[in-house]
């Protein structure tokens, strides 16, 4: 199993100089995977440093794990050489696609949840990780649009894909929440449906309501029931590494730094009451 | 529909690739009283749009800002009907933006050249790490290798052919300043980096002949040649390498002395 990091932030442009000037105040750091391939400068060095006397895990958005398009050797070959030059505690993606004959619609976008997809995403899956000499975290995604040939609901999808290529799940409670109240499923029921053995990280945002759907925005504090389903998926899973996402309208970093303490208050209350 | 199919289906309609096939898309996707299915297919096809746009005017933040907000949006659209997205990074998506700039009418003249510049500074911002050589790598070398001396040059290193010098522009745009009209004449530019800071200057005939042949893996003999045309061809030349190297645009010094052809040849295709 991965260790257990404790409550961190993602590494975002904005709060550069002020981890430099200020030190490296959140237990661990998540930085995006495509931000940093190929990249020197600023960018590079200020992961270095962060690096030194931190935690980091690689986070990706463009490995459309469930597109059809066969997978794109050269990104896993860079993000393979990423992860040896950084040596993350693990590596990350989302189980969705984002691409479709090698054109990047550059989204998350929901698979179907049905016995081909989830065929196709195993095998994938066991691939990547034999590409990257390490397995690998999924993340479910928020979502708008479910299809109407869905044979598995998504958690059972989640799980079986966890199961059968034997992957990790990274499960993000903000995204359970806006899918949950966007397809009109409980949300208590997604998490009882993960297995607890396979949930290696939690994510937490905010997201904004549009009043016809909730938008995953990533712009906002967690709001007040992400943070209650929160503590629910702490009961469940236990102690599990957290990181808070902020990444459009990002405040200054003691903002962000203060959502990572609330989880880690929040995740010790119910902790300390369990038997 | 087979999941080829679906995802074919979706990622038309997301792109705007395929505009049409609603019927289709109905029978896909699930509808909610408050959502129909179109309109659910529609949030990702506005949030594809919308974040491609916002990933070129990363790049090009004072072009985008010269044509306003929806003009900047419609160039955009239409770009990535011609250059879609190809790289996992969506970094990339921009990079042919001001090139295509060109082809274009309906804004000032001198602005797909400006975007060239913006994008020349933003690739070079984060352009991978390299050494930078000092000119004591010349020192060192014995004097019957200097002819035959070739350079490796910082990836962080552009050169650009431009229509307009558009470096007014860009400082009066950067500082806020009364924007001068377009200065139509042929402009090379070198766009570099030092440490975090990104520079842009512009070259003479002879300095960008040098640079380019240089560049090419021409030795530092072929490099004089290029400065042949200068009242002092010798000095001139000197003027120029000790350029490079005061810029740090040189990340090593290639001697037959000192390297085998074949780590010559690596180094060069590295850089």
């Amino acid at each position: 199993m991965v260790p257990f990091l404790g409550h961190g932030i993602g590494l975002r442009t904005k709060h550069f100089p002020e981890l430099l000037e200020q030190g490296r105040r959140a237990d661990w750091f998540e930085v995006i995977t495509e931000n940093f391939l190929h990249v020197g400068g600023r960018p590079r060095a200020v992961l270095e440093a962060v690096r030194a006397d931190r935690p980091v895990v690689l986070h990706g958005v463009s490995l459309s794990i469930g597109s059809v398009d066969s997978l794109n050797e050269e990104y896993l070959r860079d993000v393979r050489d990423l992860a040896d030059a950084v040596e993350p505690a693990w590596v990350s993606d989302h189980l969705c696609w984002g691409s479709f004959g090698r054109h990047n619609a550059h989204d998350l976008l929901p698979m179907p949840f049905t016995e081909e997809a989830l065929s196709h995403v195993v095998s994938r899956v066991v691939e990547v990780q034999e590409r990257l000499g390490r397995r690998i975290l999924l993340e479910n995604v928020s979502s708008y649009l479910t299809y109407s040939t869905a044979t598995l609901s998504e958690w059972d999808f989640l799980a079986e894909v966890s199961r059968q290529a034997d992957c990790l799940i990274l499960l993000d409670v903000n995204n359970v929440y806006v899918s949950a109240i966007n397809h009109g499923f409980d949300a208590l029921e997604f998490l009882r449906g993960i297995p607890v053995d396979r949930v290696a990280q939690i994510h937490l945002a905010g997201h904004q309501n549009l009043g016809t759907h909730l938008l995953d925005t990533h712009d906002a504090p967690v709001p007040d029931r992400v943070w209650a389903l929160y503590q629910d998926a702490v009961r469940r899973f236990g102690r599990v590494s957290t990181l808070v996402e902020w990444d459009d309208r990002i405040p200054p970093l003691d903002e962000v730094l203060a959502e990572a303490e609330k989880a880690r208050i929040l995740a010790s209350a119910v902790l300390e009451e369990a038997p | 529909m087979t999941l080829s199919e679906v995802q074919a289906l979706l990622h038309g309609r997301i792109t705007g690739i395929v505009p049409d096939r609603e019927d289709e898309l109905r029978e896909q996707v699930m509808a909610s009283p408050s959502l129909p299915a179109l309109e659910r297919v529609e949030i990702y096809a506005r949030m594809y749009l919308h974040r491609l746009v916002d990933a070129v005017a990363e790049d090009v933040p004072h072009t985008a800002g010269m044509l306003g907000h929806d003009g900047f949006m419609d160039l955009v659209r239409e770009y990535l009907r011609e250059h879609p997205s190809r790289s996992p990074d969506i970094g990339q998506v921009g990079r042919e933006f001001g090139a295509w700039l060109g082809g274009r009418e309906g804004f000032r003249e001198d602005l797909p050249d400006l975007a060239i510049l913006e994008r020349a500074r933003s690739e070079v911002r984060t352009a991978p790490d390299a050494p930078v050589a000092g000119p004591g790598s010349l020192q060192g070398l014995p004097l019957d290798s200097f002819p035959g001396t070739r350079f490796v040059f910082s990836p962080s290193l552009r050169v650009l052919h431009l229509h307009h010098d558009v470096r007014a522009l860009w400082d009066a745009l950067d500082e806020e300043r009364e924007r001068p009209a377009p200065a139509p004449r042929p402009t090379t530019l070198a766009v570099w980096r030092h440490e975090f800071k990104v520079f842009h200057t512009a070259l003479s005939g002879s300095e960008a002949d040098a640079l380019e042949v240089a560049r090419e893996g021409g030795t530092l003999e072929e490099v004089c040649g290029a400065c042949a045309g200068e009242p002092e061809p010798a000095q001139a030349a000197f003027r120029t390498v000790l350029s490079w190297f005061a810029d740090g645009w040189v990340s090593a010094v290639m001697s037959p002395d000192l390297g085998g052809a074949h780590s010559l040849r690596e180094a060069i295709r590295v850089g």
